[in-house]
């Protein structure tokens, strides 16, 4: 590293390290999307899981013998149903309540209809599974006395029922786990975005701002010195962001119950190496590009408007892929963002691609990085941008 | 020494400066004085480089400033109108961040930066962070900052704008003693007392042309006027802008 370029990144390392708030903000920022992960893959998980026990509360259990013993020969545990069991449920303490009426033997013994209740919350996602199998349960014992009867007069049970409905859900819980894993991409990039946009407001926007803009440029060190210094921090702090949420997300797979939910993803040291050289590049051509649009803003704030909005740029691509994985094709390496979100997907799933798009990812990031610079380089020797203060 | 020529700088349909041509000689305080507006700041701009003449030239110790910008600048020090900190770095910091774009380190720019400190009497506020800095404060920084790496020719502008009596005295003192080492010193001020009380050589500027250039007293010897502030009232031709 040239000297002056030294000179001006380690100016700006120490200026930001010193930003205790805005480096605290970053490193919470990266830690969001791996623990938001693991929090809802969890949960989904503990929601499907069939080997927990299910638990049926029950009000009026003596009512109805032969069902309650149908039940509990299925694996369902029957307990006496809490007194307050309606806020319970509505709280989402509770998942569900069987209430068996009074004449109910009657109803049932003289063969009409015998009414019970299954009181839930339909509203309540965690409850859905456990709903799902008690009400399965008890068609299951409706089903057979049924047939019981039927047999008992002399009529075939396939008579009463001329359809058979058999669930094929291809829209599983699982899948939705899986989905998860697919944003993985998506929030290395956003934290490659993310990660340098203090630095880039404030070494840019908030140089203006504050009137040092003008006598920084009155050293001999060249314009192109200073912007490459400035960019070289941008980066470092952008790169350890990515860094810092892909460390996290390499802990916090390790958590999660991938298999319980039937998901195939590498998340091994291997596969953690490649996705960082995947993803990383991104953030020469993200910090050389806010840095750009930074220098038009003639304040700190107003800087971080744009790069905000600039933040969308990954996240389109990054979405787009990680909603419905398309097939990568050469050139799509070679578009900032879109490359990165790709190649980060073929990883995770265990997909072996060769050096060539990576390298094809880290040209057209430094291209990108390039042509920003030598704009941002320009523009510093504008007088409307030197002196122009808000 | 700084030479001016028949400098000329237009923004859009606005003229800044129409011709301004002077000398400062080393071991002088040159003052540039006129009312705010007459082109004073635009043609330091145009002597430190950061704006480009559209006519005529400039040079700092013959060093052309528009052909050799980075040259010059090296032979400036500058107190532009612009005089922002970074709110982070201790006043000791900035000197010694300027420094090392200067091409300084180690214990050279460990002694100039001691130096500076004690010549601009800010040892209490060396080593704290600018954040917070009073407007003298922020002044003396800015000075630190601007002759760390010891330059030949000094520009200054409006040096004592927003300061309090011991600020401008500090501010005046340290230019006395830049002329004394026998650096080559202007700096611009719309208060005549300022320039009366400093400067050998007087270039007052007004509608940005050079209306009068000479010492206080042929000044007021060739404008018949007792007073410089109203030899400098007949010389701008009216009473717009003066600050007493």
């Amino acid at each position: 590293m040239r000297g002056l370029i030294a000179t001006v990144f380690r100016k700006e390392m120490k200026d930001h390290l010193r930003d205790r708030r805005s480096v605290l903000t970053s490193l919470v920022t990266g830690m969001t999307g791996p623990l938001l992960t693991l929090v809802l893959f969890s949960l989904i998980a503990s929601w499907t899981r069939q080997d927990k026990v299910l638990e049926v509360p029950v009000i009026g259990r003596e009512h109805a013998p032969s069902l309650m013993a149908f039940l509990a020969r299925n694996g369902a545990e029957l307990k006496e149903a809490p007194a307050d069991h309606e806020s319970l449920i509505r709280a989402g303490k509770l998942d569900l309540v069987l209430v068996v009426p009074q004449d109910y033997g009657k109803s049932f013994s003289a063969g009409h209809t015998a009414d019970v209740s299954l009181v839930v919350d339909s509203s309540r996602q965690s409850a859905r599974a456990t709903v799902q199998r008690a009400r399965r349960l008890l068609e299951g014992y409706s089903q057979q006395v049924a047939t019981q009867r039927l047999i008992a007069r002399g009529v075939a049970p396939e008579l009463a029922r001329p359809i058979l409905v058999e669930d094929l859900d291809l829209s599983t819980p699982e899948r939705a786990a899986a989905l998860m894993l697919n944003m993985v991409p998506l929030f290395l990039m956003i934290m490659a975005f993310t990660g340098g946009l203090q630095v880039a407001s404030d070494t840019m926007a908030g140089e203006r701002e504050r009137g040092s803009l003008e006598p920084l440029l009155l050293n001999p060190a060249s314009r192109g010195d200073i912007v490459l210094g400035k960019w070289l921090a941008t980066v470092s702090f952008a790169m350890a962001s990515t860094l810092v949420t892909l460390g996290v997300f390499a802990l916090v797979v390790r958590q999660l119950p991938l298999e319980d939910v039937g998901v195939k993803a590498r998340f091994d040291g291997p596969a953690i190496l490649s996705m960082a050289v995947a993803i990383l590049p991104l953030a020469f051509g993200a910090s050389a590009l806010q840095m750009w649009v930074s220098t038009y803003a003639r304040s700190f704030k107003e800087a971080q408007t744009y790069l905000s909005l600039l933040v969308m740029l990954p996240t389109l691509p990054g979405a787009l892929i990680s909603m419905s994985p398309i097939q990568a094709k050469a050139w799509m390496f070679a578009v900032p963002a879109l490359g990165q979100g790709l190649l980060a997907g073929e990883v995770m799933r265990g997909e072996s691609l060769g050096p060539v798009p990576f390298l094809v990812a880290i040209v057209s990031n430094i291209a990108l990085a390039l042509v920003a610079l030598a704009a941002t380089q320009r523009l510093l020797s504008q007088e409307r941008i030197i002196f122009g203060r808000s | 020494m700084i030479r001016a020529a028949n400098l000329h700088k237009r923004f859009g349909p606005v003229t800044a400066v129409e011709d301004v041509s002077f000398t400062a000689e080393d071991g002088m305080i040159t003052g540039l004085l006129g009312p705010n507006g007459a082109g004073k700041t635009t043609t330091l701009r145009m002597l430190y480089t950061l704006v480009r003449p559209d006519k005529g030239s400039a040079s700092v110790d013959g060093v052309d400033v528009v052909t050799r910008p980075a040259e010059a600048r090296r032979a400036l020090g500058v107190l532009p109108d612009a005089r922002g900190l970074y709110p982070r770095l201790t006043a000791r910091e900035h000197a010694r961040y300027f420094g090392e774009l200067h091409g300084l380190s180690g214990a050279a720019l460990d002694k100039r930066v001691d130096e500076l400190v004690d010549l601009l009497e800010m040892k209490d506020i060396a080593d704290r962070r600018a954040e917070g800095f009073s407007q003298g404060e922020r002044v003396k920084v800015a000075l630190a900052r601007a002759l760390v790496h010891g330059p030949r020719n000094v520009l200054l502008d409006e040096p004592t704008n927003g300061l309090d009596v011991m600020s401008t005295r500090a501010v005046r003192t340290l230019l006395r003693r830049l002329k004394d080492e026998g650096r080559c010193v202007v700096f611009s001020s719309h208060v005549m007392q300022e320039v009366a009380a400093l400067c050998e050589r007087v270039v007052v500027v007004a509608h940005g042309r050079v209306v009068a250039d000479g010492t206080p007293d042929s000044l007021r010897a060739s404008t018949g006027k007792d007073s410089l502030e109203e030899a400098f009232v007949t010389v701008i031709g009216s009473e717009q802008g003066l600050v007493q």
